[in-house]
């Protein structure tokens, strides 16, 4: 068995905007004699998009209208109806995820994308869809080793720390290639972003707006970010700077890492050459990029090149947000897709404790999700046990039933999710528990935690397993 | 280096080999046993052995993904994280062209333990526990058991009379239970599995009778019971036949109209049932969809997946 599931990936970032299609391969890799399991065996982009500049309106809001062309536009072109889209997400990044119309803009957008295209935003989601697309998770699967992608765009670099196939830390640094713009004509400076100002300030630097600069004129500042930058992955000392320049938060550094990759639009001028127009794009980009190649970033880590630079969040976004549920689960009714819920994921030792502990702990954390005293929809999350008796399902089950009486009030469906391999079980032993009335989805192989939201598409490969995306909706 | 200390080089490499030649002859088996029985003959009676309360440490309880005897790995995180992946005895290092110690104990005890699995026979007062109704076929012993697959698929006249007594006729499933190859996997895996097959198929508003316990169990000796109670779907939970990585893997061949001399290709089976594969309690709420299935499509195996 066989099957292709059509994704679709959009990025709207500080600078740019674009659109990537991609198929994911489903395949069930068990064989014919036991359970089934079903994975995604490969994942390949089909189509690339043109690159176009975020449209804002006049009073500084994501205009939207003009995205919607473009991505219809871009489905044209790609030969595809949006009916076709299976799955995928939309991504909204950098800057352009602070503006006030961000989040309305990123719910639209996905709704008119497709079906199942989910909605996305939050820098730690950003540096692991950008690390992914990068190809270092892949990277340091394939060569059982750790490294760290940096994804250098206009407003942000992204840092997400893989390590043998596993993701192990994210970081955000306001460092990017338009935080200066330098006027390609005149070579005026025309914007500095306040971080850096402070930072000019701080070193006595002197660069100002309208300074009619050369590239020996920057060289200082944009030294000083790159010097930041070695800081953010422990190849220099932190400076005094460096906390002020982390955008939420920095790598934790504790331990060393071997392997270094570049993506985002800077990456192209740290791998290839400075054309000869260094001020082209308006901005302190190309030598950014230049100055991170000449620098011990690249001396005394191992460069790695990544397997799309400008388009790494995008791709990350088609290909590698779609993950597939484990492949014994419940469900009991398909109104799919249930979308942006929200998790609660308990703590461990409430999970070991009695089943009154569990329920109590549930019940007291909803108040957590309750808006106006109304209650959200949550999921609610554990990590089950890998090898677990008939009895200590019933106690779960028993556990999460009282723990979710409030919930069982509301219209939707009871949805658990699990970590180890017991959903199936789990939810047949609920949905027995709630008389066969109350409808269940449960499944499993499905890593979440706080402050996730869940995304569940619609069944596939014969209705054995789900399709999830697990994302975050942070908006600065 | 001069040719008087080549040559004492020489001759202190040549004593070792001969060295190593002496001892290896005696570490042969036969000598050393002589040898041994020699020794405790001629010890004088008077100095008895020594009953120590100490307990030798169960080798069986290390986990083999976790233990790497090479020494001095070039990678060792590497080596674990592949270890991690698969059950079979990698990175056990070596004693010159020999398995080390610990390796050689631990393949000699999960040997001893699939033996035992094929050997032992299901508790008495576990299957009165379990409350399954227990027969068995025409084998009379183990030994018969291994020697002669066709009589483990064979019951007698009395015994039929005794399954059709404590079964009902035409029922939606029949769910029996097996020794088969492994006493330890009935054991280890049915006081999960049984609750969790019922639980399910209850789901789907199907009802489970009394569970069959067969001893000396052939997998085909579902078709008879399928003759016998003529039920819509036969459900076998039998050993398998154990191996070096677990001796408590059970499989669960399941049928639709199953009835004697039908081709094997009728029977779907689910193995690798055992803490180490699929979990028992998930097996089973698996086992319950498919049962539900092959009554919804009144097909099994081959004819299930087309």
């Amino acid at each position: 068995m066989k099957e292709e599931l059509l994704s679709v990936g959009i990025d709207m970032g500080t600078s740019t905007t674009q659109l990537v299609l991609s198929k994911l391969h489903i395949e069930n890799m068990a064989s014919s004699f036991t359970v089934p399991r079903i994975v995604i065996t490969d994942k390949e982009v089909i189509f690339r998009s043109d690159i176009c500049f975020t449209p804002m309106l006049p009073d500084n809001r994501i205009d939207a209208q003009k995205i919607k062309v473009f991505v219809e536009e871009q489905y044209k072109k790609a030969g595809i109806k949006k009916d076709e889209i299976q799955t995928g997400a939309v991504i909204i990044t950098g800057e352009t995820a602070r503006k006030e119309n961000a989040n309305e803009v990123l719910q639209t957008l996905s709704g008119f994308a497709g079906d199942f295209v989910v909605a996305t935003a939050g820098p730690d989601l950003e540096s692991i869809i950008a690390g992914k697309g990068a190809g270092a998770h892949t990277y340091s699967k394939e060569h059982s080793t750790t490294i760290v992608n940096i994804d250098i765009g206009g407003g942000t670099s992204n840092l997400a720390l893989f390590s043998h196939a596993d993701l192990l830390d994210t970081g955000c640094l306001d460092i990017g290639g338009r935080l200066i713009k330098v006027d390609q004509h005149t070579h005026q400076i025309t914007y500095i972003a306040p971080k850096i100002e402070q930072l000019i300030e701080l070193k006595g630097l002197g660069q100002k707006i309208g300074q009619r600069v050369t590239t020996v004129d920057l060289q200082p500042i944009i030294q000083e970010m790159v010097q930041l930058l070695e800081e953010s992955v422990g190849i220099r000392p932190q400076s005094e700077f460096y906390d002020t320049i982390v955008t939420n938060k920095g790598l934790k550094l504790d331990r060393p890492i071997p392997c270094i990759s570049f993506s985002g639009g800077v990456a192209d001028y740290i791998y290839n050459e400075a054309p000869e127009d260094v001020f082209m794009f308006g901005d302190i980009g190309i030598l950014l990029g230049r100055s991170i190649a000449a620098s011990p970033l690249f001396n005394q880590m191992k460069i790695v090149r990544a397997v799309e630079t400008i388009r790494a969040t995008v791709v990350g976004a088609g290909s590698h947000t779609t993950e597939i549920s484990g492949s014994t689960i419940t469900y009991t009714e398909e109104s799919f897709p249930l979308k942006n819920i929200p998790i609660l994921k308990l703590a461990w030792a409430d999970e070991v404790g009695s089943e009154q502990q569990l329920a109590k702990t549930i019940a007291d954390k909803l108040n957590w999700f309750k808006v106006n005293k109304d209650l959200q929809r949550v999921a609610i999350a554990i990590e089950g046990k890998k090898n677990l008796s008939f009895q200590e399902v019933q106690k779960y089950a028993r556990g999460l039933h009282a723990g979710m009486a409030e919930l069982i009030e509301r219209e939707y469906p009871l949805i658990i999710i699990v970590h180890h391999d017991m959903a199936k079980v789990l939810g047949q032993t609920l949905y027995a528990l709630l008389n066969y009335e109350k409808d269940v989805v449960c499944i499993d192989s499905v890593l979440v935690d706080n402050g996730d939201y869940i995304d569940i598409g619609k069944p596939i490969a014969n209705g054995k397993v789900l399709p999830v995306v697990i994302k975050t909706l942070v908006f600065n | 280096m001069n040719e008087r200390d080549l040559k004492s080089m020489i001759e202190a490499i040549l004593a070792d080999m001969v060295g190593d030649k002496v001892s290896a002859a005696v570490g042969n088996p036969q000598s050393s046993t002589l040898q041994s029985t020699g020794t405790e003959s001629v010890r004088p009676t008077g100095n008895k052995p020594v009953v120590s309360d100490g307990v030798l440490d169960d080798i069986t309880e290390i986990d083999l993904r976790k233990q790497l005897l090479v020494e001095d790995p070039y990678d060792r995180e590497g080596y674990l994280k592949m270890k991690e992946k698969t059950p079979a005895r990698l990175g056990v290092g070596r004693a010159g062209p020999r398995y080390k110690t610990i390796t050689s104990l631990r393949f000699r005890a999960d040997h001893a333990a699939a033996q035992d699995a094929v050997f032992s026979y299901v508790d008495e007062n576990f299957v009165k526990e379990m409350n399954l109704i227990p027969i068995h076929t025409l084998c009379i012993d183990k030994d018969q058991y291994i020697t002669r697959p066709d009589l483990g698929r064979q019951f007698s006249e009395e015994m039929i009379a005794t399954i059709k007594a404590n079964t009902k006729n035409k029922a939606k499933v029949q769910i029996m239970v097996g020794d088969g190859l492994s006493s330890a996997a009935v054991e280890a895996n049915l006081r999960d599995i049984i609750p969790a097959i019922t639980q399910g198929l209850k789901m789907y508003g199907i009802e489970t009778g009394n569970i069959l316990f067969v001893k000396h169990c052939r997998v085909p000796s579902m078709d008879v019971i399928g003759d016998v109670t003529e039920a819509e779907v036969v459900c076998l939970l039998i050993g398998e036949r154990p191996g070096l990585v677990t001796a408590e893997s059970m499989s669960a061949y399941i049928a639709y109209k199953p009835t004697v001399g039908m081709p094997e290709a009728r029977r779907t089976v689910i193995s690798n049932i055992h803490s180490g594969g699929t979990p028992a309690v998930e097996a089973g709420a698996h086992i319950a969809e498919l049962i539900k299935t092959m009554m919804d499509k009144k097909a099994s195996g081959i004819d299930l997946k087309q």
